[in-house]
């Protein structure tokens, strides 16, 4: 934004266009980035400018820029304040780590006595940083299985998650085995609540988890079968008498059984779950119900 | 930090109201809501302020002695913050034209306001006053100034606020003929004035049945009932245990409410929610009529364990069953159900009907953010 050279308002989009373009394309994983671009993008368009020159125009919105990203910091502590209102001496179960679920968390263990089941989150494991975070702050904490989830809600008060971005539905864009906890959490009755700043609000309108731009054509493929006739591993039973010697050819069983890097990578990162599943989102902006979530994401981008 | 803005006089009508509401003497959130009106108007006409926070702050004071003396009765906080949003506005209307000396209202257009300004526009109030002379915040050779100026138009505002208190059973009732059709069979229970005067109302023009539950322990439907049939509505009075036995008959349920949350739900007197899934089961559509005085902003008033208000709990078994109490029953009688917005199907209000999920849209409009919490 700085270096830009852009003399008109145009230009000046388009050079942020392209500057979110090539961030976009450094991470894997770019929605609430992509939230986040959008967001000053719009900002900047709607902007009423009383500055007589583009520089000066320029100056007051990279000021407005900094401004802002001091200030969304603090955004964490609120969401945490308005948290605290439904947190009682409870069992919640979260998903994978999440900054502002921690701070929510660490925030209620100050005057509530609240236990956390966390979810391993597979492949990233990062439900083991939670673990570890939160035992060190002396709240009782136990990792449980992402196959455990529906064995262990029914000793949960509420489901707590993050977010990568909250979108115009109302739905939530989180960590991959989120919308497996939110289903659990209705049929079970549980609350299922969601913390995102309002910077993650994205204008995506996903209609089925394969409409997410991290979708990629590589995600649960089958992958090509090596030419050697066999028939296709899963079938073969070495006990049927009747086999030729051909199919009688030994299985591969892996040696260690986890998830080879190239079977990891057919599987997706992150998650769509439907608004119908979602109790509240708690926001900077205030609590929310997520049919409220559309109201703020047109108002924010229709001016 | 409220300077002594009052006089002694309405500082005394405050205590007066505050001691009435902590003994529970004043009955209704109805006749609580113009209680409030009525003692904030006395406040407002005689306070002294040169600016509006002064003025805002004296307020939100009352408001929260008012609300911690009865925290149960909600109207009491949605009056104030009514009240509070109808300041704000008249001030900023007032104010539009003039440089602003100071004055925090003008809103700081940064990227954080530019997301909240996502909310719903307020609705903008008519300029009734042509404002000629320009007002003069804090000015320190005619301190009464300021006050002056803004008096007659808050004046007019919290008028106003009363005046729709007042009217609030016609405003209701207005369309009631639209809801209720001939020959319908209706479903109520306890005795919310409310939905009597919906119901009388659509007497006027359709003759159809309304089957009341007594709802014990306090049994309020007796008198539904009585008011009822004396209005020449063909009136059943079941107890409360047959209210699921007979909800394959029901046409429609039509229920009171006594505080609306900001999530759509609401608490309504005990039987409400055995009425709502009786219906739910049978797929009857649930209608509440309350005023919009009754919407709260607050979120998550039902995780409270003294959220339902228990009352004296020897309606439900008398003292002179001590014997049982010794042996370890514990007797409760709570007043009211939480009903959760799942199991309402529409609100008809004195300024619309709305759905549960449109709540959080009505709070935005009619109270302000800061006002939240008193």
């Amino acid at each position: 934004m700085i270096v830009t050279t852009a003399g008109t308002m145009f230009e000046l989009v388009q050079a942020l266009n392209d500057g979110a373009e090539q961030l976009r394309k450094r991470t894997a994983n770019s929605i609430s980035l992509d939230a986040g671009c959008e967001l000053f993008i719009a900002f900047v368009t709607l902007f009423p400018h009383e500055s007589d020159s583009f520089a000066g125009l320029k100056t007051e919105l990279i000021k407005q820029g900094r401004k802002y990203a001091a200030e969304a910091l603090s955004y964490r502590e609120k969401i945490a304040q308005l948290a605290l209102g439904f947190i009682k001496d409870d069992s919640i179960l979260t998903h994978s780590y999440s900054r502002v679920v921690m701070k929510a968390l660490l925030h209620a263990h100050k005057t509530k006595r609240i236990s956390v089941y966390v979810t391993e989150a597979r492949p990233r494991g990062l439900g083991l940083k939670t673990h570890a975070v939160l035992t060190a702050a002396g709240i009782p904490c136990t990792v449980v299985l992402d196959s455990a989830v529906a064995y262990v809600m029914d000793q949960v008060d509420f489901v707590l998650v993050g977010s990568e971005a909250v979108v115009e539905s109302g739905g939530l864009i989180n960590a991959v085995g989120s919308n497996q906890m939110a289903i659990i959490a209705k049929a079970a009755h549980k609350p299922f609540y969601a913390l995102a700043e309002s910077y993650k609000f994205h204008r995506l309108f996903p209609l089925s988890q394969y409409d997410l731009p991290t979708h990629t054509a590589n995600i649960l493929s089958f992958p090509s079968l090596p030419v050697q006739g066999t028939a296709s591993s899963a079938e073969v039973a070495p006990t049927e008498a009747h086999n030729t010697s051909q199919a009688e050819k030994a299985i591969d069983f892996p040696v260690q059984r986890t998830m080879t890097p190239e079977q990891i990578a057919q599987n997706p990162d992150v998650d769509y779950t439907r608004p119908d599943l979602i109790s509240l989102v708690f926001s900077d902006v205030g609590i929310l119900t997520p049919e409220g979530v559309s109201q703020y994401l047109v108002g924010m981008f229709a001016g | 930090m409220a300077p002594e803005a009052s006089t002694s006089t309405s500082h005394r009508s405050v205590e007066v109201l505050v001691s009435k509401l902590r003994r529970r003497q004043v009955v209704g959130s109805r006749e609580a809501a113009l209680e409030t009106v009525k003692v904030l108007r006395q406040v407002v006409s005689r306070a002294k302020f040169s600016n509006i926070d002064q003025l805002v702050g004296l307020i939100r004071s009352i408001g929260k002695r008012l609300v911690d003396a009865q925290p149960k009765e909600h109207t009491v906080g949605n009056t104030v913050r009514k009240i509070l949003h109808h300041i704000r506005e008249e001030y900023n209307t007032a104010t539009k034209g003039t440089a602003t000396v100071g004055s925090s209202s003008r809103a700081v257009f940064s990227i954080a306001n530019f997301v909240l300004q996502g909310q719903p526009r307020k609705h903008t109030v008519a300029q009734r006053s042509e404002v000629t002379t320009s007002i003069r915040e804090n000015d320190p050779d005619d301190p009464d100034s300021f006050a002056k100026t803004l008096k007659p138009v808050l004046m007019e505002a919290i008028q106003d606020v009363l005046d729709e208190l007042e009217t609030v059973y016609d405003n209701v009732s207005k369309n009631a003929k639209d809801h209720i059709h001939s020959d319908e069979i209706i479903l109520t229970i306890g005795h919310s004035k409310t939905v009597e005067a919906f119901l009388k109302s659509a007497a006027h023009y359709h003759s159809y049945t309304v089957i009341v539950a007594e709802t014990s322990p306090s049994y309020s439907g007796h008198e539904m009932a009585r008011n009822l049939s004396s209005a020449g509505i063909s009136t059943f009075l079941v107890p409360d245990s047959s209210i699921y036995a007979i909800m394959s008959r029901v046409n429609k349920v039509i229920l009171g409410a006594h505080a609306i949350l900001a999530n759509g739900g609401m608490f309504a007197i005990t039987g409400s929610l055995l009425a709502s899934s009786a219906a739910r089961v049978h797929s009857v559509p649930i209608v509440v009529c309350a005023g919009q005085f009754k919407i709260t902003p607050l979120w998550n008033l039902y995780h409270e364990f003294g959220a339902l208000d228990f009352a004296d709990p020897s309606s439900v078994l008398g003292f002179e069953e001590g014997v049982l109490v010794e042996r370890e029953v514990e007797v409760l009688n709570p007043y009211y159900d939480y009903v959760s917005p799942e199991m309402v199907d529409v609100f008809i209000t004195n300024d619309g009907d709305h759905p549960p999920s449109s709540i959080y849209r009505l709070i935005k409009e009619t109270y302000d953010d800061e006002d939240h919490e008193l």
